[in-house]
């Protein structure tokens, strides 16, 4: 069963989705999430519940998390989670971050943490690889929704009900409540907020990826043309030792399209309840 | 009161074919579409315009937009100095220069007390939030804007005011630390202020700060609403009343030879609303910013951006809800004055007649009228309050 809790940072609340494991002693898994937060019904959370104890926040601004207020910079989301580290009871955490919040997992992994036992990148922004004509991902605020729904899933009927990825915006109709449109509404100023330029990575993240002392997996999936599969190779190839899966019948968000992959790739590499 | 001219040197030269396969007519038309030597061609008859308002007592407004059909001002400043070096008397207000875009307010206070200079103190300031593709030509974010808008005007008036500089600023959107603009200005302690808007509380900041209120194609009752939180501001604040040159109302205008030649020639403006204003949804209703978060669900399901469409773009129409004047000189000077009526007092009228299809010939030819025949028509008119009761009576008369 999920909990929605709140969880204070100094002056900063979040909004906080949790699940217990069904398995006893199972490590804390704190989840970062993408351009929308984590919806309570996404099928893939069961079914990690079964290893370990999920933490979801919500970043400032987004899902009922309050704010952001002057504090809408990467930087004030890696003190932010930092401090969230230090908040909770576990020794050790394994930190699962996807695409926007694997950018935001990949900082505070750079930066380091004391309980920071696991890192895991989902197709993660964050890094610019590519020369100054090139993009390595298009402009989420200026490319056409449909556009961006083409690039992001291998095929769009696996999103579950409930849950928005990139290109959310053909979703919109009379099945969507007006509580998720604000929801969304809000989540997509605030990831303007913290991303609009540079957009979606930070220029410096690159050079001290190689301070990532956590095992690493990079994760990404293969049908994945927002953030592509080459990009997140070369991603992988800067923090030391780290692994690169791919997972395949998924684009940006294998987590909704193909969940039992993901959660079995999640435990292949770093353990838990079911070992 | 004061007639101006403004004109958004629009490129009303692309292809239809081109227009309507395009997702947007801003921001991301590709620019060869532009021909360069029918753009010379386009700012030679405006600036020509220009110096026709100059000798015939109309004032004159620049503004800039970028990267799209609808205007060829890309840079409000570098239009404006050259406005200053054409003419002679009128007085030119750059509304304006798009301050939530530009990195540096202190360039902007720069270039602003050079026009001032240049032109010997005719220079008006107005600022713009601006936004949707403008934000996307810029690469500003789109959110904050308001926020920043203010820093950036405080800024701005700060380094136009200080005279024993320099100056350091480190504000929460821009930092200078040295700031000590040459020239100063030429009117002190600088130029008036201006600002575009109807977002009422925006309207009550300039009311408490004196800044001169526009609206754009509000029509009666917005304009009337924005006025009076202006007043209303003022009067909580315990400042005085503002006199009627501190608002300000922008609508399309033809003044032609009579009502159906002004009703023709007007309807050739609604190109602006029909064809130059085709927006993506992305640079629109799906902007960061664009709406409230609560007032999305509104925005989605309607389709609608950040205004609504107008819906019957007749010219008979805009001008019934107060967007156009249009007709012979006299049914001009009558729409603007019941307008002045309706919104409780008012000094200046912003015509756009250059816009859509209208052409250069037409264009000189309602200045020409506006000068000679509706201008003294409006000149000593008496108080607006008094007047006001008068129409109000006179409209309940004619309701029984």
């Amino acid at each position: 069963m999920s909990e929605l809790e709140t969880l204070r940072i100094g002056p900063i609340e979040l909004e906080v989705l949790r699940r217990r494991s069904t398995h006893a002693g199972a490590p804390t898994l704190v989840l970062l999430h993408g351009i929308n937060n984590i919806s309570p019904h996404a099928p893939f959370l069961d079914l990690l519940a079964e290893h370990g104890e999920i933490v979801a926040p919500s970043h400032p601004g987004f899902g009922k998390s309050p704010g952001p207020d002057d504090r809408d910079t990467i930087y004030d989301l890696v003190h932010t989670y930092r401090g969230m580290l230090d908040a909770l009871p576990a020794k050790k955490v394994t930190l699962i971050g996807f695409s926007f919040g694997g950018w935001i997992a990949a900082e505070v992994a750079a930066a380091g943490h004391p309980k920071l036992d696991r890192l895991i990148l989902v197709d993660a922004f964050g890094i610019k690889l590519a020369g100054r004509e090139e993009r390595d991902f298009p402009h989420l605020f200026n490319t056409n929704p449909a556009e961006l729904k083409r690039l992001a899933w291998h095929d769009p009927a696996n999103c579950p009900p409930g849950s928005y990825g990139v290109g959310w915006h053909a979703a919109i109709g009379d099945a969507m409540s007006d509580e998720e449109m604000v929801t969304l509404a809000r989540n997509w100023d605030s990831l303007c907020l913290y991303a609009w330029r540079p957009h979606m990575y930070n220029p410096r993240l690159k050079y001290w990826l190689h301070r990532i002392a956590a095992p690493t997996l990079v994760l990404w999936g293969a049908s994945d043309l927002i953030v592509t599969p080459e990009y997140g190779r070369t991603y992988a190839g800067l923090i030391p030792g780290a692994g690169f899966s791919v997972i395949d019948s998924a684009g940006h968000h294998p987590e909704l399209e193909q969940p039992r992959a993901f959660v079995d790739n999640i435990f292949r590499f770093a353990g838990g309840g079911r070992g | 009161m004061e007639l101006w001219n403004h004109c958004e040197n629009p490129y009303p030269f692309v292809p239809n074919e081109v227009l309507e396969q395009a997702e947007s007519v801003r921001a991301s038309l590709p620019n060869k579409y532009c021909d360069p030597k029918i753009a010379a061609q386009l700012y030679d008859e405006i600036f020509d315009e220009y110096r026709l308002c100059d000798d015939i007592g109309l004032h004159i407004v620049t503004n800039e937009h970028h990267s799209g059909i609808n205007n060829l001002w890309a840079a409000s400043p570098v239009i404006t100095g050259v406005v200053a070096n054409i003419t002679r008397k009128a007085r030119i207000l750059s509304l304006g220069t798009l301050i939530t875009v530009r990195p540096d307010p202190v360039r902007i206070a720069e270039e602003y007390a050079t026009i001032d200079v240049i032109s010997k103190g005719r220079l008006e300031i107005g600022f713009v939030k601006s936004g949707a593709t403008e934000m996307v030509s810029g690469d500003a974010n789109p959110m904050r804007i308001r926020e920043r808008e203010w820093e950036a005007i405080d800024l701005i008036e700060k380094a136009l005011t200080t005279q024993d500089g320099p100056f350091s600023w480190e504000g929460k959107f821009f930092t200078h630390p040295h700031v000590n603009i040459w020239p100063r200005p030429y009117q002190q302690p600088r130029p008036d202020f201006w600002a575009a808007t109807s977002d009422l509380p925006t309207c009550a900041e300039l009311g408490r700060r004196g800044i001169v209120n526009t609206l754009l194609f509000g029509g009666y009752d917005r304009t009337r609403q924005a006025f009076d939180a202006y007043k209303k501001a003022r009067a909580e604040a315990g400042l005085p009343a503002p006199g009627e040159d501190r608002f300000s109302y922008m609508a399309f205008a033809y003044v032609g030879d009579t009502d159906e030649e002004g009703l023709r020639i007007g309807q050739k403006i609604a190109w602006f609303l029909t064809v130059s204003i085709k927006s993506a949804p992305q640079f629109s209703k799906f902007q960061p910013g664009a709406v409230a978060p609560e007032m999305a669900p509104a925005a989605w399901r309607t389709g609608a951006s950040r205004r609504p469409r107008p819906t019957n773009l007749d010219a008979e129409v805009l001008v019934g809800q107060g967007q156009m004047f249009a007709g012979n000189p006299d049914t001009v000077a009558t729409q603007i004055k019941e307008f002045r009526k309706r919104v409780g007092g008012i000094c200046h009228i912003i015509m756009m007649t250059r816009q859509g299809l209208v052409t250069h010939t037409e264009a000189e030819a309602s200045f020409k009228r506006a000068a000679k025949y509706v201008l003294p028509q409006l000149q000593d008119l008496p108080p607006v309050d008094a007047d006001e009761t008068a129409w109000e009576a006179r409209r309940a008369a004619a309701a029984k």
